[in-house]
């Protein structure tokens, strides 16, 4: 049994359903990649996992325990932790107050988080007292990652991680991301940038109009010629 | 014969508080604008009417004993231009800040209705405003103005349900409910706004007008923020705001209660009968705040020419 | 010269800081639950007649009667919260401000009820003046900006230094964002209104010390606090504090003699120096000088 299954999903947003009956699995250890067209109902999904969406059918089950629905609060205490793909950091924080509010729910964990953030991320370390909403798009998606990872989630969801940031930085992300992975945490991701996601996903996942429509381990699904022409332009 | 007098008063003020209360109705049910400044529209209208109409005097500028067909309308007008400045300042901004700004303008009103003598008379106010029909003599001169203060209330009515289905009205209703939307499709929402806040004093400047005339004498204790502002409010969110029926309605019912426990508060002894004045003023704050939970929509709800 | 000093810059000083624990609070709940609370004058009203009844029963010091009066304004606040907009909080931020209205005159009529319509004060009567070279200055102003600034003080304590504090900071920055990461956003809430409420009942029972106590007090500094939190850009608690010492200076040095005998604005008008306040920020700088939200 999976770390995170989900099963027949349907939901959205106020009357619209988005997600037509979804399924996904995401073991630990595991790098799991979504992706789809615009519209597809990517990040809605991982809105459903973490509380943020309502679902009206199927369900969602996290190390054995229904979490459907539950308050979007509470998921950090399982050990789900969630990154928006915009407005992911508190702006007039500083970096050192964001990573403290990852800790929010356990503040004794707070100390040894931030540690593990700054060797994950050393760049952060001398920017510790500045205001996040000063950084650039790359130190902001360093503090949003590190902030979920302050109390040791079991599974991370990170909702385009890479979107308008240089080759450099992307290439950066995607290699922690790996790391992340390694520690035995399950990694959850959308990406526009699918082919280099594609390449290190143990798990592809390709959605359309609310549906699954492929899902094999990423390489194989790079390998697949009409994925390619239909869902990774070309 | 008393009791027909005292019905008909109480029925002149139930169509002078429609009148504001429409004109709320076209600013907040209609268009989402928080003006909690009524007073100083109110005045705007009702100092104007006093001057054009009082027969002319030594405390204050004027009177220039006008007729009240010539009158009101300039009390409209007046509110109207008063409102004009307030809107465009603070609805560059944003909503809320409207609110805010007409606090403001009304407190600026009621300083200088006290302190312009010159203008306002002061705290001694404006005496010997001429109502219509007096000359015919009580009851009928009551009963008259009765009728032509209803009258009026028909013509605002008729106006503000004419703009609601309008062109103007849906586009007001459009910018309300989706500001994106309707700047999608070309809207310009800050100048839709301003015109449906000036529109909307205009009415209250219109039943300022009424209000001073069936007075017949205008002074700053008349403009008290409670009576003219608050009350107001509590009457169309009664009635259903969006729906100038339920602005009508409201304003009917709430004055109705009102002046039922004003009557009741008179009969108990001195002391007690102030208190009373003030229970009544929490329950009123009451009142809103279990409409707003219980009954968001008002007696009726919005209707006119919305599709949801 | 000194004049100047003072009869019109330390009185405004005094005014300024109640002006801005006033508008300190009154942007820490925009913050945070986004809405204008009209309520809020008149929670300040409800301070100062707090501590008039602890100073008559007790027959203590109006300084002694301050905690007894936030302590008795904060359960008022929570319970407007409880009864009211916790239950309006998916409405529009409109409704919740009308409601606002509402309690604003549950608690005036309330005040009215107890206390009656007429004004009184605290019976302190009267202490000569500090004299300092030729400054001349009233011991109680002296408490009252040295009261601000202790209040200030354990306000950036708080917001800075305590995980409480910066999670309202948080969720004045991103309410979704705080919920994410685990915040319970019910207990921010009350504790925002518990700190908006000491800091409003506070400034309520300076006010009373400084001039006179009515039930309308609190609803004539509306909108003096509603400028100054504008002028320093809502939802910014510093900005508010500075937004109030501006304001208050400026209402006090309005009726300053600059030219001729005459005052610069007859002192009848000075409420309308928040009102030029609020107006003119609206058209230069909107976003007020901290860049509100």
């Amino acid at each position: 049994m999976a770390l995170l299954e989900v099963r027949g999903v349907v939901g959205g947003y106020g009357e619209a359903d988005i997600l037509h009956g979804v399924d996904l699995d995401a073991d630990a250890g595991e790098i799991v990649v979504i992706v789809g067209a615009n519209g597809a109902g990517k990040s809605t999904l991982m809105k459903a996992v973490a509380g943020l969406v309502r679902i009206r059918a199927g369900s969602i089950a996290f190390a054995g325990e229904a979490i459907a629905n539950a308050p979007a609060e509470t998921m950090i205490l399982r050990g789900l932790a969630y990154v928006p793909q915009e407005r992911n950091v508190f702006p007039s924080l500083t970096v050192e107050e964001n990573l403290a509010m990852g800790a929010y729910a356990r503040p004794a964990q707070a100390a040894a988080g931030m540690a593990r953030v700054f060797a994950l991320f050393p760049d952060l370390v001398q920017r510790r007292r500045v205001a996040a909403g000063q950084l650039s798009g790359g130190q902001r998606q360093m503090v949003a990652i590190g902030r979920a990872l302050m109390l040791e989630p079991r599974l991370i969801m990170l909702d385009e991680p890479t979107a308008g940031l240089s080759p450099k930085f992307c290439a950066l992300i995607f290699e922690r991301v790996q790391a992340i992975a390694r520690e035995g945490v399950a990694v959850l991701m959308v990406e526009q940038n699918a082919r280099p996601a594609l390449a290190i996903a143990d798990r592809g996942v390709v959605l359309a109009m609310g549906r699954n429509r492929a899902t094999a381990p990423g390489p194989a699904l790079l390998a697949d010629p009409e994925i390619g022409r239909l869902f990774l332009g070309g | 014969m008393d009791a027909a007098l005292y019905a008909a008063t109480l029925l002149t003020l139930a169509a002078i508080y429609a009148a504001f209360s429409l004109g709320l109705n076209l600013q907040w049910g209609l268009t989402g604008l928080m003006n909690f400044g009524g007073l100083a529209f109110v005045a705007a209208g009702a100092y104007t009417a006093a001057l054009l109409t009082a027969a002319p005097s030594g405390t204050h500028v004027g009177g220039f004993g006008l007729p009240w067909w010539l009158a009101w309308p300039a009390g409209a007008l007046a509110a109207a231009l008063l409102a004009l400045p307030v809107g465009a300042v603070s609805l560059r901004v944003r909503t809320d800040y409207l609110a805010i700004a007409t606090i403001g303008i009304a407190e600026i009103v009621r300083l200088a209705v006290r302190n312009e003598d010159w203008l306002t008379g002061g705290p001694l106010g404006i005496t010997g405003i001429p109502r219509p029909f007096e000359g015919l003599g009580q009851p009928w001169g009551q009963l008259a103005y009765l009728g032509l203060a209803c009258a009026a209330v028909a013509g605002l009515y008729a106006l503000a349900e004419a703009t609601a289905r309008s062109p103007f009205g849906r586009a007001l209703r459009a910018v309300r409910d989706d500001e994106e939307a309707a700047k999608a499709v070309g809207k310009n929402p800050a100048r839709l706004r301003v015109q449906a806040f000036v529109l909307g004093a205009a009415f209250m400047g219109l039943g300022g007008a009424m209000m001073a005339a069936f007075f017949k004498f205008m002074s700053p204790e008349a403009l008290e923020p409670v009576t003219v502002t608050f009350l107001v409010w509590v009457m169309l969110i009664a009635g259903g705001s969006g729906n100038n029926r339920g602005a009508v309605l409201g304003a009917v019912a709430v004055w109705a209660v009102w002046a039922a426990t004003d009557w009741l508060a008179a009969q108990l002894p001195g002391e007690l009968a102030t208190r009373a004045a003030y229970v009544r003023l929490f329950l009123i704050g009451l009142a809103l705040q279990l409409i707003l939970i219980a009954r968001p929509q008002g007696l009726i709800g919005e209707r006119i020419g919305t599709q949801r | 010269m000194l004049e100047l000093v003072n009869f019109y810059l330390l009185p405004g000083l005094v005014l300024g800081a109640i002006y801005a624990m006033s508008a300190t609070g009154l942007s820490l709940v925009y913050g945070v639950m986004r809405f204008a609370h009209f309520a809020h004058g008149d929670l300040m009203a409800f301070g100062a007649y707090a501590a008039l009844a602890a100073v008559d029963a007790l027959g203590i010091s109006p300084w002694a009667a301050i905690p007894i009066a936030a302590a008795a304004t904060v359960p008022v606040a929570l319970a407007a919260d409880a009864l009211f907009y916790a239950r309006l909080r998916r409405s529009l931020p409109a409704v919740l401000l009308i409601s606002s209205f509402g309690t604003g005159l549950m608690i005036r009529a309330g005040l009215y009820f107890v206390f009656g319509p007429t004004q009184t004060g605290y019976g302190m009567g009267f202490t000569p003046p500090l004299v300092l070279g030729a400054l001349r200055i009233q011991v109680r102003h002296l408490w009252i900006i040295a009261g601000a600034a202790v209040a200030a003080l354990a306000l950036h304590l708080l917001l800075t230094r305590s995980r409480a504090g910066r999670a309202m900071r948080a969720m004045a920055d991103d309410p979704d964002l705080a919920r994410i990461t685990g915040v319970d956003v019910a207990q921010v809430i009350r504790l925002t209104w518990a700190v908006a409420a000491v800091l409003v009942a506070i400034a309520g029972v300076f006010l009373g010390i400084d001039t006179q106590l009515t039930p309308g007090m609190g609803f004539n500094v509306l909108l003096a606090s509603f400028a100054a939190a504008i002028l320093g850009g809502i939802g910014r608690p510093w900005g508010g504090a500075l937004g109030g010492l501006l304001l208050g200076m400026a209402e006090e040095l309005s009726s300053f003699p600059l030219i001729g005998g005459a005052p610069l604005l007859e002192p009848a008008y000075k409420t309308g120096v928040a009102f030029a306040v609020l107006v003119l920020t609206l058209i230069l700088r909107p976003q007020g000088l901290f860049r509100g939200m």
